[in-house]
């Protein structure tokens, strides 16, 4: 580095100073627990965590008694601030005043596997709301991450250009390209190997090969 | 053609000429500002506070994570939520960034990696989103607390956040920052009540993706919620790559998404009327001002530019060194022209001398005397001088030199081989040799002068033509402009299908290649092999050809050959041409190849450079990018999520009348026009110019004739949730709804309580 200029030398210096300043890696965090030590394998895309989720419900429908699950849904209306329909929920303010901070709720019933609690959840549809609208709000599918994403368009379908976005007449048969007019079509024929598929990764038409 | 489109383009090839000059919009990209002190004023007001529940909200964006104390009116910090981690081996430490922080640093730069999921509002990395809540809590000014954050925490998540999730984050606010209580809620339910909100629908567009909810007399219908996965991540990358492939042949600039989303926020507009605008808008008039240029950074290459004295004192130093030069270059001629005269006069005056001798002997010792071996040799020596000193004095003079070649001398020929003795018969092959040459020279000649009096005899042929019968003869040079025509088409789709794998031309080709390759080559046609071993390829000529046919590309046959029938044809329709604009009173320049092929003329120059003429040449302009169609197509997206992007999903004017006519209708108890008077638009990704018309027009031919429509954006899209957030903090609302430090131990990390503004339990 001694061949640099003095002014560069310089600049390099406040440079790191500037990143020694940036750092918190260097910084003593207090308000951290020095305990923390998270799963080293908590970072989980969607997908896995869509695909775990499916297995662990698979799971547990088969590890529930089919005959006791009847017996083990007890499904009081105003009940112990573990069932998480939307009427019940300990924020919803309830006719029952010893349920808003939770402190009846015994040992046995916390224990309860949480899992249970959504099965016995989507078991306990049947109405019990004392107003129309909540009951049919909760007679609703829960939105998860998934059901909640909107359906493919019904609509016609417009056609738009792959190359300039202008309205497109046309489809050559060989790239699958849709296409403005004869010079946009001229060019398409002179694109190099390749260039086609990209135009149509852009549409999401593109061949994905498996 | 008719003459107004004539005119027209004429006209367009003139009439940039009158426009201003173009607006360069510089490129802009996310960049580190400044780095921000430690603001512990806010803890300590928190702290004396104690009665009015102060809280930190943290809106957990994708784009931002903007975090502050509830009782201030705006966060103060807003970071995006990503981190940049690495060793540096020179200094033997470790580096770690947060947020804009790691724009400061090249190999940070390279190191970033982002809390999100791309283009979902889901966190995938913790460890990141950990490092980005330690330097939002440093910033606040809470290091310096023993163990723990003691301030309740509001988050907000996205809509039906996976369970996952959620409970990886409750587990870091509790387990590692010790928080005394936590709460979630979704962003635009929190803007939603930041704007006064009861009955309506809210439309959140953000930067990981598009959510509907329709929200009654406060309560949100989440099982009604509506999410299309488009945000201005996508709209990012979308342009990214349509600009990429716009410019595919290569463009110079550095291109990256971070530029793509200032783009994409700076140029783009939502159209009232896609269609009908899209359909005019790469016409020339008015292109200029629908057009966008952005100017990548570039070197001009530098060309000194001197002054005027300086050029003619190099100009005049050049000519000096010249005419120095030149003297030299004719004293040395001269010298030699001397020597060379003296040399003549010395052989001449030997001739002389052996004229004079008479006996063989003396003549011998003359000319042993001059070196010379015999007179034919002393002859011919003086000869050449004499003409290389013509030559040279009319050079001197600057004359024209005509090369009168007078025939040599062919005598021997005739001399039968018997007669001549030894040195005879080797000038007899000499004079053979010379004659052949000779008279290949003068066939040649005499070929050219035929060639020339052909043309000169058809020039002459076809201008009778011209004057006798003009009709005729124009219409015989259309047709033949015609052919060429069609020549060249053909030329160009032959070249075309040489690229196509499977045209018949390369077919064949495969075909010739697999053969040559083969050790038992199929007998074409002729039997090539008879034994075994016998390799007798390229003992016929005709062999060779095959590699003439297997050869591609600009090697392809003799490329000579190609290039110059190539150059032939383009040059004899300009020729043709030439002609018929000089007699052709209906062929007009407009008609000419050239004029066809003009940038005027074409949709893709308009596309890729606008209504101005390119220079390839110029690197400012080949690193500009003209965004045009793009300013429209982008944001459009949102509107036509499967027909632009093939995004297979309903657009979100689509998914807005399915969820007021369909799905709200049928439950009872509720009011479906009471939904109609509050579209309430939230979210960056709404910003665009228009937005907010273009939903109200496209929603009413949705609905029935006459209901009241009233669509009304938030105050602040970016900041509303924020601030909603932090005004729930503190209330009765939250108070139900917060999760205790107690609660989670005892109930565990999935435990939620479900409340107004937050995600039901899935």
């Amino acid at each position: 580095m001694s061949n640099q200029t003095p002014e560069a030398q310089a600049a390099a210096a406040a440079h790191l100073k500037l990143i020694e300043q940036l750092d918190i890696h260097s910084i003593h965090k207090s308000f951290r627990n020095t305990h923390w030590r998270p799963n080293q394998r908590r970072n989980k895309n969607i997908k896995t965590i869509l695909g775990d989720a499916q297995r662990k419900e698979a799971n547990s429908i088969l590890a529930t008694p089919q005959d006791a699950s009847g017996a083990a849904t007890p499904a009081p209306v105003g009940d112990d601030g573990l069932s998480t329909s939307g009427t019940s929920t300990p924020a919803v303010p309830s006719t029952n005043g010893a349920n808003a901070n939770g402190t009846t709720v015994s040992l046995a019933q916390a224990s309860r596997s949480l899992s249970k609690l959504v099965l016995e959840k989507s078991l306990n549809v049947p109405s019990k709301g004392s107003n129309g609208l909540a009951a049919s709000l909760s007679s609703a599918p829960v939105a998860t991450y998934t059901n909640i994403e909107s359906a493919p368009s019904l609509a016609p379908m417009r056609r738009y250009c792959d190359i300039t976005g202008l309205s497109a007449p046309y489809i050559d048969p060989k790239t699958r390209l849709r296409y403005h007019n004869a010079e946009v079509f001229a060019m398409i024929r002179s694109l190099p190997q390749g260039v086609g598929e990209q135009f149509l990764e852009a549409r999401g038409a593109h061949t994905v090969l498996k | 053609m008719a003459p107004s489109a004539v005119d027209d383009t004429v006209s367009r090839r003139e009439v940039w000429k009158t426009l201003p000059d173009p607006v360069l919009y510089p490129v802009k990209e996310a960049k580190f500002e400044k780095y921000i002190e430690p603001q512990s004023d806010g803890y300590e007001r928190a702290k004396a506070q104690s009665g009015g529940n102060p809280a930190i909200v943290i809106d957990n964006g994708s784009w931002a994570v903007r975090a502050g104390w509830s009782f201030e009116n705006a966060p103060r910090l807003a970071v995006p939520p990503i981190m940049a981690k690495y060793r540096d081996r020179k200094l033997g430490k470790t580096f770690s960034f947060a947020g804009q922080d790691c724009y400061a640093d090249t190999s940070a730069r390279g190191h970033i990696r982002n809390a999100f999921e791309a283009g979902t509002g889901i966190v995938s990395n913790w460890d990141v989103m950990e490092h980005v809540l330690d330097y939002v809590f440093l910033k606040l000014g809470m290091n310096g607390v023993d163990g723990a954050i003691d301030m309740p925490v509001v988050m907000t998540e996205a809509v039906a956040n996976l369970p996952y999730s959620r409970k990886s984050m409750t587990e870091i606010i509790f387990e590692c920052y010790g928080a005394p209580s936590l709460t979630y809620g979704i962003d635009s339910l929190f803007a939603y009540r930041h704007n006064q909100g009861k009955t309506g629908i809210v439309v959140s567009s953000s930067h990981s993706a598009t959510h509907l909810i329709p929200v009654y007399n406060q309560k949100p219908l989440l099982a009604q919620a509506t999410r299309l996965n488009w945000g201005g991540w996508h709209a990012a990358e979308y342009l990214l790559k349509l600009i990429r492939l716009k410019y595919y042949y290569g463009f110079p600039g550095k291109l990256n998404s971070s530029q793509a989303e200032n783009m994409v926020r700076d140029f783009c507009y939502v159209s009232q009327d896609y269609d009908s605008e899209l359909a005019h808008y790469l016409e020339w008039t008015g292109l200029e001002d629908r057009e966008r240029i952005v100017q990548y950074p570039y070197t001009e290459e530098v060309i000194i530019q001197k002054s005027e004295e300086e050029l003619a004192r190099i100009a005049e130093r050049k000519k000096e060194s010249g005419r120095r030069l030149q003297e030299q270059a004719t004293k040395m001629r001269l010298e030699r022209l001397m020597k060379k005269e003296q040399e003549l006069e010395y052989y001449k005056d030997v001739q002389r001398r052996i004229s004079e001798q008479t006996t063989k002997k003396e003549i011998k010792r003359i000319l042993d005397d001059a070196e010379v071996k015999d007179e034919a040799a002393l002859d011919r020596m003086v000869k050449e001088l004499e003409k290389s000193i013509k030559r040279a004095r009319t050079k001197d003079l600057g004359g024209e030199q005509e090369e009168e070649q007078e025939a040599p001398d062919f005598s021997l020929l005739d001399v039968p081989d018997d007669q001549l003795d030894e040195a005879g018969l080797k000038q007899k092959r000499q004079q053979r040799l010379m004659k052949s040459n000779h008279d290949a020279r003068a066939r040649a000649k005499a070929e050219k002068e035929a060639e020339k009096a052909r043309i000169a005899e058809e020039a002459r042929l076809d201008e009778e033509r011209r004057t006798n019968d003009l009709e005729g003869w124009l219409e015989e040079k259309r047709q033949l402009r015609l052919a060429k025509l069609a020549q060249i088409k053909e030329r160009d789709r032959l070249k075309a299908d040489l690229g196509n794998r499977k045209s018949l031309a390369n077919q064949i080709r495969m075909k010739n290649l697999a053969n040559l390759a083969s050790d038992t080559p199929a007998a074409t046609g002729r039997k090539r092999r008879r034994g075994g071993d016998d390799d007798d390829f390229g003992a016929d000529d005709a062999d060779w050809g095959v590699y003439r046919s297997v050869a591609i590309g600009a090697n392809k046959g003799d490329s000579d050959d190609e290039d110059e029938a190539e150059e032939d044809l383009e040059a004899s329709v300009r020729a043709l041409e030439q002609d018929l604009l000089e007699y052709d009173k209906e062929f007009t320049y407009e008609h000419t190849l050239e004029a066809q092929n003009d940038w005027t003329k074409s949709l893709l120059h308009a596309f890729r450079y606008g209504p101005r003429p390119f220079d390839a040449a110029a690197p400012a302009e080949t690193h500009r990018l003209h965004l045009n169609v793009e300013r429209i197509r982008v944001p459009e997206v949102i509107f036509q999520p499967s027909a632009i992007a093939g995004v297979d999903q309903a657009g979100i004017i689509e998914i807005a009348g399915d969820i007021l006519n369909q799905r709200l209708v049928g439950i009872p108890g509720l009011d479906r026009d009471s939904f109609l008077k509050d579209i309430f638009l939230t979210g960056g990704n709404t910003m665009f110019q228009g937005f907010d018309e273009r939903m109200r027009a496209s929603l009413v031919p949705l609905l029935p004739a006459g209901t009241q429509l009233t669509v009304r954006k938030a105050k602040d899209p970016i900041l509303d949730a924020w601030k909603g957030a932090a005004g729930w903090a503190g209330s009765e609302d939250w108070q139900r709804a917060k999760v205790t430090r107690e609660e989670y131990q005892e109930k565990g990390a999935e435990y939620l309580k479900e409340h107004d503004l937050g995600n039901a339990f899935s």
